[in-house]
């Protein structure tokens, strides 16, 4: 391939979510030329909704944006307003608030006091996320409500896994104190630990686009529709002399000024052809996870939101009764409660059909809602290779390595799993939009290499 | 204002309830169509967030509206705006601009005009018996007035805008008006010696070409007063985040400093003759308006902070003072001159 020519070349996006759409419309406002290839028969990826006829809306997960989001992208007339959002924690048969209600616990508040009259070594701390967990929260926290949630999160021993996992979590306490207390006034559900790019503030809380996160994809997605190849998986990324030039896709080659990858970083790996500097990321490892919704007869039937669950006897780790803090997502006295279950490709939870999961659901969650088994009328379940990237402690320098530069020119990923970070909905966004400041500079610099070394040649 | 939609009104209505898109008045449902902008001075678009508002005084639309400041120049301005097929909706017929009139306003009236005055004449002094003066950006004609009313009596008094509402009643009250704006409007290039924009900058959408405009208009040595709403102050350092009475969202769309004011100066190509503050309570008012309606106060309370309250106006007028003393007082006046010498 020619890459004097490419550097005029269109930009090619791969995935059509919301940071492919993000860098779609990024690049058109700057009336750059891309074309988005995206695997599937439609946009918006894991943050599509779906929809029954009896009125249900489906999520991969408690779904929300929040207004800032909404403002910027220009869908704020079209959201509501999330009037409450909580989460608390079920240990032996009581719920406690998250996370003040823990420290009503005289145990707790006694033993991460110990934890901060004699910390660790930083050296230490930092060695594992189980021994950041016990540093930051104290031992039996850590032990019987941070570790035990994390493990099944992740599928991994918390001795295995990098600390970074912890370090980006939460705010500070009294920012923390600030925001809830702003909810408590406002009477919205202000953001709390949702936004690590932007800090948040009392006046950015939870929105709900009508029909679904999916919205924003649409969008996004205005005016750029015929730029947007549908059912296009890319085949391969091709590199000559550590520089993108080209990719291929149903067989044909397109050459490109750069690629914008959403893809997972570990499938990244696989796609790139004429390098092997991206081997180290095929390493890389998402965790499946299996989304039980059950749909029950009544409402609040959960003590909050979010209810997570520690203890080891449960399958799942987190239930969530979305139609509390969004009541528009069930129809009147009826609600939707998700059992989140993390798996891995092709286990028995994986593979087992959707009527057995619901009855396995319905058998455990009689310890928290006793009637359920008389309440409940179906279910409908959601799975995803890839809900969570896994910070393995024994490829945290590649993790860290690919945080900084993937190492190829003119290769860019963005989006959660592209970057295999936990960025959320918002910093998506804003990241990928910078993420495209740098694909622009890169393509003029391109541009005037190529002019430079064309007007040499003439001389 | 008393057709107001306040968010205290709706939660009281209807407890729990959940709207689409931000409170908005009834007739007004249908979305804003918006677009997306970059900084104006610079032409930046690397920007931190400031602010998301919704239109807290007049509900025209279900919108929220994202400000933000350019991390290059510091320019304050709103990232995704309406466009400008929707000034009739966003400037509804009761707009406080197209009627500040003594039977709406009274005693407040009263009182501005000739604080107004004041500052006006003061602008004007060593202006020759036959200048010739234009008001961009007029509304109703209220600055207008007062220079026909205090003013030199030969002087050639005239103002733009864009509005057919606030042509029409200026137009009623007898003054010369031109319906349209400056970058079009067929007005004499190099014959005005002052121009005023008093509360005109923050509302354009392209503040720059505009005094490009202007400044083509005046002569030689003529100068520009331009008085807008001061983002170096208190009042914005505390509500920045939301509430600040400045935004008014969503009709302000650029905010300036004094150093993106200089800024600007130079991008036009003006000198800086004069750059002060002076004292107003009405960001002060409404931003303490826009927080206590925002989060559900009683309607009473609300109600105690508008500019039909001259109680709040003036506790916020003094207090103002203090910040004016300080030199940060509420609103910027700076005066740029085009390069050459006068007449």
């Amino acid at each position: 391939m020619n890459i004097a020519k490419n550097s005029i070349a269109p930009v090619a996006i791969i995935g059509g979510g919301p940071a492919g759409l993000t860098a779609a419309w990024y690049l058109h406002r700057q009336k750059i030329p891309f074309i988005l290839y995206e695997a599937g028969p439609k946009i918006a990826g894991l943050a599509s909704s779906f929809h029954d006829t009896d009125g249900y809306t489906y999520d991969f997960g408690a779904h929300f944006i929040n207004n800032r989001l909404a403002a910027a992208v220009g869908i704020g007339s079209q959201c509501r307003d999330v009037l409450y959002y909580g989460e608390s924690v079920l240990i032996h048969g009581k719920t406690y608030g998250y996370p003040f209600g823990l420290m009503k616990s005289p145990r707790y508040v006694a033993s991460a006091l110990a934890r901060r009259i004699l910390p660790p070594s930083r050296q230490e701390m930092h060695q594992n996320a189980a021994n950041w967990f016990r540093s930051s929260y104290g031992d039996l926290l850590a032990n019987e409500v941070a570790i035990p949630l994390l493990e099944a999160w992740s599928g991994a021993p918390a001795t295995e896994l990098a600390s970074a996992v912890g370090s980006k979590m939460q705010n500070t306490i009294p920012q923390t104190l600030k925001l809830r207390m702003a909810s408590r006034l406002s009477r919205r559900a202000v953001g709390c630990g949702y936004s690590h790019e932007i800090p948040e503030n009392p006046h950015v809380w939870h929105v709900y686009p009508e029909g679904g996160v999916g919205l924003l994809c649409q969008k996004l997605a205005e005016g750029i529709e015929q730029h947007i190849k549908l059912e296009s998986p890319v085949q391969r990324i091709i590199v000559q002399d550590g520089r993108v030039v080209g990719v291929r896709c149903q067989d044909e080659e397109q050459p490109v000024s750069a690629v914008v990858s959403t893809a997972p970083a570990n499938i990244l790996s696989r796609l790139v052809e004429g390098t092997d500097i991206l081997k180290p990321l095929g390493q890389l490892r998402y965790r499946p996870m299996v989304f039980v919704n059950l749909r029950l007869e009544g409402r609040n039937l959960l003590k909050d939101t979010v209810v997570w669950l520690p203890e080891g006897h449960f399958t799942s780790f987190r239930l969530t009764e979305t139609p509390i803090s969004m009541p528009w997502l069930a129809p009147e006295g009826k609600t939707l409660v998700t059992v989140d279950i993390g798996c891995e490709k092709g286990d028995r939870i994986w593979s087992m059909d959707d009527d057995a999961l619901g009855e396995l659901c319905i058998e455990e969650l009689q310890e928290i809602i006793p009637d359920i088994k008389k309440r409940y009328r179906g279910c409908r379940v959601l799975r995803t290779p890839i809900a969570y990237p896994v910070y393995l402690n024994e490829y945290e320098e590649v993790r860290v390595k690919l945080a900084q530069s993937i190492g190829i020119d003119g290769l860019y990923p963005i989006g959660r799993n592209g970057e295999f970070s936990h960025a959320l909905m918002e910093d998506v966004y804003w990241r990928t939009q910078h993420k495209m400041r740098q694909v622009i500079d890169y393509r003029n610099a391109s541009q005037s290499r190529h002019h430079r070394s064309s007007a040499q040649f003439m001389h | 204002m008393a057709k107001t939609i306040q968010r205290s009104h709706l939660s009281k209505r209807y407890p729990g309830l959940s709207f689409v898109g931000v409170p908005h008045r009834p007739d007004c449902s249908e979305a804003l169509r918006m677009t997306t902008v970059d900084c104006h001075v610079c032409g930046s678009d690397n920007v931190e967030l400031l602010a998301v508002g919704e239109d807290f005084e007049y509900r025209t639309s279900p919108d929220s509206f994202l400000t933000v400041r350019c991390q290059d120049c510091g320019l304050v301005y709103m990232k995704h705006r309406p466009d400008m097929c929707e000034l009739d909706r966003i400037y509804p017929v009761d707009y406080h601009a197209f009627n500040f009139s003594s039977k709406q306003f009274g005693f407040i009236y009263k009182v501005r005009r000739s604080l107004e005055a004041k500052r006006l004449l003061r602008a004007c002094k060593g202006l020759g018996n036959d200048a010739k003066i234009l008001d961009v950006g007029c509304g109703d004609g209220f600055h207008l007035n007062l220079l026909r009313d205090f003013g030199n009596k030969s002087w050639q008094v005239e103002g733009i805008d864009m509005s057919d509402h606030a042509v029409r009643a200026g137009r009623e009250q007898g003054l010369t008006i031109h319906h349209g704006i400056v970058q079009t409007c067929e007005l004499e290039q190099g014959s005005y010696d002052l121009a005023l924009m008093i509360a005109t900058i923050e509302h354009l959408d392209d503040p720059l070409t505009v005094l490009k405009s202007v400044k083509k208009l005046l002569k030689p040595g003529g100068r520009v007063v331009i008085v807008t709403d001061n983002t170096d102050t208190l009042d914005f350092k505390l509500f920045h985040q939301r509430h600040w009475g400045g935004y008014h969202f969503p009709r302000h769309w650029s905010l300036f400093s004094p150093a993106t004011m200089r800024q600007l100066a130079v991008n036009v190509g003006m000198e800086v003759a004069e750059l002060s503050t002076i004292v107003s309570p009405v960001n002060w008012v409404y931003s303490i308006r826009n927080f206590l309606d925002d989060w559900g106060a009683p309607t009473w309370l609300v109600n105690r902070f508008s500019l039909n309250s001259p109680v709040s106006l003036a506790i916020f007028t003094l207090f103002d003072n203090v910040h004016q003393w300080l030199g940060h007082g509420a609103l910027l006046r700076v005066v740029l001159q085009n390069p050459g010498s006068p007449r």
